[in-house]
C-alpha cells in the first residue's frame, strides 16, 4: 500500500484504486503532458542557437530572393510587402510540416514514440503540446523576419482594422496547427514517405496558396486553396488586412468571411486529428508500424 | 592462433596471397566503389516506392517553385513578363540540382550517421570514404534531373518558352553541364565536411547554404538588382557561371542574369555582358578553386573526425 502510494503518487487500497483516477488527475496530467511537450520547443529557443539562425535565416533568404524578383520587375511597392508577409508565414508553414505532421515519424525513428504511447496521457495532449512549442517558437522567428525583412526592404503595411488582423492571425494559427495534427497523427503509419510528403506540402502549397502573389490570380485552384489550405486562407485575410491600400485583384472573400473559414478549420482540424489518430493508432497497432524504425 | 585466424578460415590462400591486394587496385577499386555508391544511394533514395510516386514527388518541387516565378511574371509583367519566362525557368530547374547535390552529400553523412548509424561501417570498409560520398551525391544529382527534365518541358510545353532545338549551343551545353555538375559535388563535399563536424541540428545548414547561393547566383533574378559587393560574391561562385552559360546554351539571345549596363561585371571587364568563351573560362577556373577548397576542407574535416572519434558519435537526431 505505501510503495503503491510513493509510486503513483495517490491514496489507493491497491493498485486497481490508484489507477481509477479522478477527472482532474486525469485534466492535470494532459495539462502537464502539453507543458512537457511544448517545453523544449520553447527553452529550445535559447539553449540551440543554430535552430534560431537557420530558423531565421531559411524563411529570409527565400523571401530576400523573391524580393529581388519583384525589384527586378520594378513592381509595386505592395508587392515586396506581400512576398515579407508572405516570408514570415512561412516559418509557420515550415513548423506544421517538419516539427508536427514529421514529428512522430522523427519518434518514431529515435524510438520514443513506444514511450509516448506507454505513458499516462492522452496522445491529444503531446499533440497539444508540439502545436503550444511550435507555435511559440514560430512566432518569435516570424516576427523577427517580418521586422528584419520589413525593415531591409522599406516595407509599409497599412492597416486599418488591428484587432481583425490580430483576430485573423490567431485563427490562422489555430488552423495551420489544426491541421498539423492531422497531418501528425496521418503520418504516424508512414515511414520514409513521410520525409517525401513533407518535401511535397512545401513549394506545391506555396504555388497554390499564393505565398508570393495575392492567391486570387489563381483563379478556381486559388478560391480551392482558400477554402481548404488555413495558408492560404490566412495570408489572404492578412495580405487585405495589412496592406488596405493596395489594389487587389478580385476573386477572394472579404477578410470578414475569410475568418469564418478560418475558425470553420480550426475546429474541423482539432476534432478531425483525434479521429484520424484514434483511427491510424489503431491501424498501425495492427499492422505493428509503431515500432518500426527506418522503413 | 586458433584455426578460425588461419588462411583457410579467411579464404586467403597462404600460399598464392599477393600482399599488393591490401593496397587495392588503384583506379579499378576506386571505380568500383563509385559505382556501388551510386547505386546504393539511388536504391536509398528511389526504392521506397514504386517509380511513378517516386517521379511526382521528385518533380513537384522544382516545378512549383517555376510556376510560382512565373506567375509572379504574369502578375507584374503582364505579356511582357513572358520574355523573362525563359530566365526564371531555367533558373528554377538548374537549382533542382544544386538542392540535391549540395544537400544530398550532407545529408548522407547525416543519414548514415545519425539514423541508420552505419557511418562507422562505412569509413571502415575498403571503399574510399570521399569516393562514396561522391557516389551517392552523384545518385542525388540523378535524382534532381527529373525535376530539370519535367521543369523545362512543362515550361516549353504548357507555358509557351521559345525553345528552338536548332539553335541549341551543344558544345557549350556539354561544357557548362560538365563543369557546373562538377562543382555542385564539389559544393556538397564542403557541406558534408561540415556536417562531419557539427551536431544533430545540421539537418537544415545545407539548405540556408543553398538558400544563400540562391540569392547571389542570379538564379531567378539579374544580379545587377544586387548591391555591387553582393553581384562580387556572385561573380565569385561558379553556380552563378554555370546557370548563365546554361541560359546562353539553351536560348541564345535571351536575358542574362550576370551582366547589363550598370552591373559589377561591366564595371570591371568594360563590356555590357559576357561572351561564351568568358562564361566557360570563369566556370572553369572558379568551379577548380572552389573543388579543390572543398576537398581540402573535407580531407581536414575527416581528420579531425577520426581523431576525435566523431565518425562514432551520434547526437540523437
Amino acid at each position: 500500500m505505501a510503495a503503491t502510494m510513493d509510486l503513483v503518487g495517490r491514496a489507493g487500497a491497491g493498485p486497481r484504486e490508484a489507477a481509477a483516477w479522478s477527472r482532474r488527475q486525469v485534466l492535470m496530467t494532459n495539462l502537464r503532458s502539453i507543458r512537457g511537450r511544448a517545453y523544449p520547443r520553447v527553452i529550445g529557443l535559447v539553449r540551440e542557437p543554430s535552430w534560431v539562425l537557420f530558423e531565421i535565416l531559411l524563411p529570409f533568404l527565400g523571401t530576400s530572393a523573391f524580393v529581388f524578383v519583384y525589384r527586378a520587375l520594378d513592381a509595386p511597392p505592395q508587392y515586396v510587402g506581400f512576398v515579407v508577409l508572405g516570408g514570415a508565414l512561412t516559418a509557420f508553414w515550415l513548423n506544421v510540416i517538419w516539427m508536427m505532421a514529421n514529428q512522430l515519424y522523427w519518434e518514431k525513428s529515435q524510438g520514443n514514440l513506444e514511450l509516448y504511447f506507454a505513458a499516462p496521457m492522452h496522445f491529444m495532449a503531446i499533440l497539444f503540446g508540439m502545436a503550444v512549442g511550435g507555435m511559440v517558437m514560430s512566432s518569435t522567428r516570424a516576427a523577427t523576419v517580418l521586422l528584419i525583412a520589413g525593415t531591409v526592404y522599406g516595407v509599409a503595411f497599412s492597416v486599418d482594422q488591428w484587432a481583425l488582423l490580430l483576430g485573423v492571425f490567431v485563427l490562422t494559427l489555430g488552423a495551420l496547427y489544426g491541421l498539423g495534427m492531422v497531418l501528425a497523427s496521418l503520418f504516424l503509419v508512414w515511414g520514409r514517405e513521410a520525409w517525401h510528403m513533407g518535401q511535397m506540402l512545401t513549394e506545391p502549397v506555396y504555388f497554390v496558396s499564393g505565398l508570393n502573389f495575392p492567391v486570387a490570380r489563381l483563379g478556381f485552384v486559388g478560391a480551392l486553396s482558400v477554402a481548404v489550405i488555413p495558408l492560404a486562407t490566412g495570408l489572404d485575410a492578412m495580405r487585405q488586412l495589412a496592406f488596405s491600400d493596395a489594389a487587389f485583384p478580385i476573386g477572394t472573400p472579404p477578410p470578414v468571411v475569410e475568418v469564418a473559414i478560418l475558425g470553420a478549420m480550426t475546429v474541423i482540424s482539432i476534432l478531425g486529428a483525434r479521429w484520424m489518430l484514434a483511427t491510424m493508432e489503431r491501424r498501425a497497432r495492427r499492422d505493428g508500424r509503431l515500432s518500426v524504425r527506418w522503413q | 592462433m586458433t584455426a578460425m585466424a588461419g588462411p583457410a578460415a579467411t579464404g586467403i590462400d597462404g600460399a598464392r596471397f599477393d600482399p599488393s591486394r591490401t593496397e587495392g587496385r588503384g583506379l579499378a577499386d576506386t571505380l568500383r566503389s563509385f559505382k556501388v555508391a551510386v547505386l546504393l544511394g539511388w536504391k536509398l533514395e528511389a526504392n521506397w516506392t514504386d517509380p511513378f510516386l517516386f517521379f511526382i514527388y521528385s518533380v513537384a518541387k522544382p516545378l512549383s517553385s517555376a510556376l510560382i516565378l512565373v506567375v509572379m511574371l504574369e502578375v507584374i509583367g503582364g505579356p511582357a513578363g513572358k520574355a523573362f519566362r525563359p530566365f526564371v525557368i531555367v533558373g528554377s530547374a538548374l537549382w533542382a540540382f544544386v538542392l540535391n547535390g549540395v544537400a544530398g552529400l550532407a545529408w548522407s553523412v547525416l543519414e548514415d550517421r545519425e539514423r541508420y548509424r552505419v557511418l562507422k561501417y562505412v569509413y571502415v570498409s575498403p571503399a574510399d570514404f570521399l569516393t562514396v560520398l561522391v557516389g551517392r551525391g552523384v545518385a542525388r544529382i540523378g535524382v534532381g534531373l527529373a525535376g530539370v527534365v519535367i521543369t523545362l518541358m512543362v515550361g516549353v510545353i504548357a507555358l509557351g518558352v521559345p525553345f528552338d532545338i536548332g539553335r541549341v549551343d551543344w558544345p557549350m551545353l556539354v561544357a557548362v553541364s560538365a563543369l557546373g555538375l562538377a562543382s555542385i559535388i564539389g559544393l556538397g563535399l564542403l557541406m558534408a565536411g561540415v556536417c562531419i563536424q557539427t551536431r544533430q541540428e545540421s539537418w537544415s545548414y545545407p539548405e540556408a547554404f543553398a538558400g544563400a547561393l540562391f540569392l547571389v547566383t542570379g538564379a531567378v533574378f539579374p544580379l545587377v538588382v544586387l548591391p555591387a559587393p553582393v553581384q562580387i560574391v556572385g561573380l565569385l561562385t561558379p553556380l552563378t557561371w554555370w546557370i548563365a552559360g546554361t541560359r546562353q546554351a539553351l536560348f541564345p539571345g535571351g536575358p542574362g542574369s550576370v551582366g547589363g549596363p550598370g552591373s559589377a561585371f561591366a564595371s570591371t571587364f568594360g563590356h555590357p555582358d559576357p561572351s561564351a568563351g568568358e562564361i566557360v573560362l570563369a566556370l572553369l577556373v572558379t568551379g577548380t578553386v572552389v573543388t579543390l577548397a572543398a576537398v581540402a576542407v573535407f580531407r581536414l574535416s575527416d581528420r579531425r573526425a577520426k581523431r576525435t572519434g566523431l565518425y562514432d558519435r551520434t547526437t540523437g537526431s
